[in-house]
């Protein structure tokens, strides 16, 4: 897996390769934590090129989500979701918690 | 019957997906199918190492894939602690984020994925858990 953070000034493009597993998902969060200590709070993750997400790796969203609650203020946004990987978080209840867009252009309009 | 044996780490997750991922594609399921089948047996080897082995390299994995009439029967082992899925709580992927407890996701996919989930354990063998599923049976 591959993580690649491109800031902008209102909000952080997280681009991520690969498979999102129990393995990978430690370092989804240690991203997070980083850029949440460091005062950013808004986040388009595009997963245009993520092959595969497992509950571990749904979990890492959903905590930075929780840290982001917990702060009240923030937002996390998934971009170019693969419709399998849109499908798990379907299944898991998370695509309540998310706003999804197409693109990652289509999602920086939100900030 | 293609069978593989995996040290109980994350790392392997990729190569056991890899392996996986062959033999259904192999079995000709959808690409849905195979990417369930795929999600299934991640969420199962991953709960090996965390619930059975109760951490990484601490025993082994093994893996069996036989095709069956119109599907593939997947048979995965361990030596961990025996494994009581009724100890699993079913979450409530419904309740606020704030009290939601996020234990036993992996269970509740693999239930959701697959047409049979079958757990048993016996002191020689340790855990079998039993995954099935059919072709055409994805919704």
């Amino acid at each position: 897996m591959e993580i690649i953070i491109t800031k902008h000034p209102s909000f952080d493009l997280i681009k991520i390769d690969g498979r999102i597993d129990s393995y990978t998902a430690p370092e989804i969060v240690q991203s997070f934590e980083l850029l949440i200590h460091d005062g950013r709070y808004n986040f388009i993750v595009d997963l245009e090129n993520v092959s595969y997400i497992s509950s571990s790796g749904m979990l890492a969203f959903v905590n930075a989500k929780k840290s982001l609650i917990q702060i009240e203020q923030g937002a996390i946004i998934f971009a170019a979701t693969p419709h399998r990987i849109l499908s798990g978080f379907q299944m898991a209840g998370f695509d309540q918690l998310f706003d999804f867009c197409e693109n990652a252009s289509s999602a920086a309009d939100l900030f | 019957m293609p069978t593989k044996t995996f040290p109980g780490n994350y790392k392997n997750l990729e190569y056991i997906s890899h392996f996986i991922i062959k033999h259904a594609e192999r079995a000709s399921f959808s690409r849905d199918e195979v990417y369930a089948i795929q999600t299934a047996v991640d969420e199962a080897c991953s709960n090996i190492i965390d619930h059975a082995y109760k951490g990484e390299n601490r025993g082994k994995i093994k893996i069996q894939v036989n095709e069956i009439s119109n599907g593939l029967k997947i048979i995965i082992q361990d030596d961990g602690e025996p494994f009581n899925p009724d100890e699993i709580p079913t979450p409530d992927i419904t309740s606020p984020l704030e009290i939601r407890k996020e234990r036993g996701l992996g269970m509740f996919f693999m239930r959701k994925l697959m047409d049979k989930v079958i757990f048993d354990f016996s002191q020689s063998e340790g855990n079998t858990l039993t995954l099935v599923k059919y072709k055409g049976s994805f919704s």
